[in-house]
C-alpha cells in the first residue's frame, strides 16, 4: 500500500503535467488560427494558377525542357516520395500517420519494381526514415517554419526537386501530407506533383468554361507555360506546407485537449485514493488506541 | 463609365481586390493598359509597376511586382505576382545598396536579382503613368 506521501507527490506531478498540456493546447489554438488564416490567404493564388494552367495545358502536347514538368519524362521507373511531417511531436497521430502511409506507398511501389527515393520534409519523418530506409533518402528539409519564413521555404524545396528532375534523377514525384479538413481532423493525402496532374483538378463544368475561353497569349503560349510550370510546383509545395502546418496545430490542439482531460480524471481518482488511505490510517490508529485502553 | 474588377494576388495573400477604372500592367513585351471590356489576354509580366486608377482616371495605388502573370477578360483582371510591394514603401537608399552588393557578385541568380532591383529603382524614379 502506497504511503500518503507517495500519493501526494503523484498528484502534484500529474497536476504540473496538466498545466503544461493545457498551456500547449492554448498555444496551439492561437497558432492554429494564424496558420489557418495563412492557408486561406494563399488559396486564391494557387487556385488561379491552377485555372491558368489547365487552360494552357491542352496546348502542350509534348516537348523538351521545362514542358516536361507537365508531360512527364515518358518513363515510369524512378519515383521520389516527399512525406511532409511536423518538426515537433506531441500532436497525436499526425506524424506517425504520415510515416505509415509513406512507408506503405514506398513498399507498394517497390513491389511493382519501381525505384523509390525519399525526400522527407520535417524532423519527424526525417528521423523515422533515417531509421528504416536510410540509403533511400536523397535530401531532407527540416526547421522550415513556414508560418514565419513564408514562400521562401517552399522555393528551396521546389528548386531542389526541379534540379533533380531535370538531371533525370526521377520520373514522378509524389507528396504525402496531412490535408487540413477542420481543426480536429486531418486527412492523409497523396498528390502527384511532377508531372502535373491536370485532369484531376478539372470538373466537367470547368472544362466547358475553359474550352469557351479563347485567350490571346503574350508573348506566346509556350513562353507563358515555361514560366508558369516551375512556379506552379513551388506554389503547390507552399500550399501543402501551409496546410500541413495548420493541420499540425489542429492535431496538437486536439491531442493536448485530450491529455488535459485525462490528467484531470487521473487527479480526481488519485485524490479519492489519497482520502481513502488517510481515512484508513485514522481508523487504524483509533482501533489501536481503543484496543490499548480496553486491555488495561 | 464602367468598371473592371481587379485582383492582385501574391502567394501569401490577396493584396488588392476592388472595382477600378483602369489598370496598367508591365507585360513581357510592353505595358498593357486595361480598360473595362478588354479582350481576353493572358500575359506574363516583367518586373515593373502595376498602376491602378479609379473611374475618373485618378491614380489609386501603384505596386511594384517582380514578375508574374496577368489574366484579363472583359469583366475581370487578375494579376498573379511573386512579390508585391507598394511603390511608396520602397526605399531608394536600401535598393541602391542592394544593387551595389549584387554587382560585385556573379551567377545566374544574382543577375535575376539585379534586374529586379534595377527595375525597383526605376519604379521609384519614373513618374510617367502618374497621370493618364
Amino acid at each position: 500500500m502506497p504511503s500518503l506521501k507517495d500519493i501526494k507527490t503523484q498528484i502534484n506531478s500529474v497536476g504540473s503535467t496538466k498545466k503544461i498540456t493545457s498551456a500547449m493546447k492554448m498555444v496551439a489554438a492561437s497558432k492554429l488560427r494564424r496558420s489557418q488564416e495563412k492557408a486561406e490567404a494563399a488559396r486564391p493564388y494557387s487556385s488561379r494558377l491552377e485555372e491558368m494552367l489547365s487552360s494552357l495545358a491542352s496546348s502542350a502536347a509534348s516537348g523538351e525542357g521545362i514542358i516536361k514538368l507537365l508531360t512527364g519524362t515518358g518513363k515510369d521507373q524512378n519515383y521520389i516520395v516527399v512525406p511532409v511531417s511536423a518538426d515537433r511531436g506531441l500532436c497525436g497521430g499526425f506524424n506517425s500517420s504520415i510515416n505509415r502511409e509513406t512507408f506503405k506507398l514506398v513498399k507498394s511501389l517497390e513491389a511493382d519494381g519501381k525505384k523509390v527515393h525519399l525526400m522527407p520534409v520535417g524532423k519527424k519523418s526525417r528521423d523515422f526514415f533515417n531509421r528504416v530506409m536510410k540509403d533511400q533518402i536523397i535530401e531532407s528539409f527540416v526547421d522550415l517554419n513556414v508560418s514565419s519564413t513564408g514562400y521562401e521555404s517552399a522555393l528551396n524545396i521546389s528548386n531542389k526537386l526541379q534540379e533533380l528532375y531535370f538531371d533525370g534523377k526521377f520520373d514522378k514525384c509524389i507528396l504525402v501530407f496531412n490535408k487540413f479538413k477542420s481543426a480536429i481532423s486531418q486527412e492523409v493525402t497523396q498528390q502527384q506533383l511532377i508531372p502535373l496532374d491536370v485532369s484531376n483538378s478539372e470538373t466537367e463544368e470547368e472544362k466547358e468554361n475553359s474550352s469557351n475561353a479563347i485567350y490571346d497569349y503574350e508573348p506566346d503560349e509556350e513562353t507563358i507555360l515555361k514560366d508558369l510550370l516551375p512556379k506552379n510546383v513551388s506554389i503547390q509545395i507552399f500550399k501543402v506546407l501551409l496546410e500541413s502546418d495548420a493541420g499540425e496545430q489542429g492535431a496538437r490542439m486536439a491531442a493536448m485537449d485530450n491529455a488535459t482531460r485525462n490528467a484531470g480524471e487521473m487527479i480526481d481518482s488519485l485524490t479519492l485514493k489519497y482520502n481513502r488511505t488517510r481515512q484508513a490510517f485514522i481508523t487504524k490508529e483509533l482501533i489501536e488506541i481503543i484496543s490499548g485502553a480496553e486491555s488495561i | 463609365m464602367a468598371t473592371i474588377s481587379f485582383d492582385l494576388v501574391s502567394p501569401e495573400n490577396l493584396v488588392f481586390n476592388d472595382e477600378v477604372g483602369t489598370i496598367i500592367v508591365p507585360g513581357k513585351d510592353g505595358d498593357l493598359g486595361i480598360l473595362p471590356g478588354h479582350s481576353k489576354v493572358m500575359s506574363s509580366l516583367r518586373p515593373g509597376r502595376v498602376m491602378v486608377y479609379s473611374e475618373d482616371k485618378n491614380l489609386i495605388k501603384s505596386f511594384f511586382v517582380s514578375g508574374g502573370f496577368a489574366e484579363i477578360n472583359p469583366e475581370k483582371c487578375i494579376v498573379l505576382a511573386e512579390s508585391v510591394v507598394e511603390v511608396n514603401s520602397l526605399e531608394k537608399t536600401s535598393i541602391e545598396k542592394e544593387i551595389q552588393e549584387l554587382e560585385n557578385k556573379e551567377g545566374k541568380e544574382t543577375e535575376e536579382q539585379l534586374s529586379v532591383a534595377k527595375a525597383k529603382l526605376e519604379a521609384i524614379n519614373v513618374n510617367y503613368y502618374d497621370k493618364i
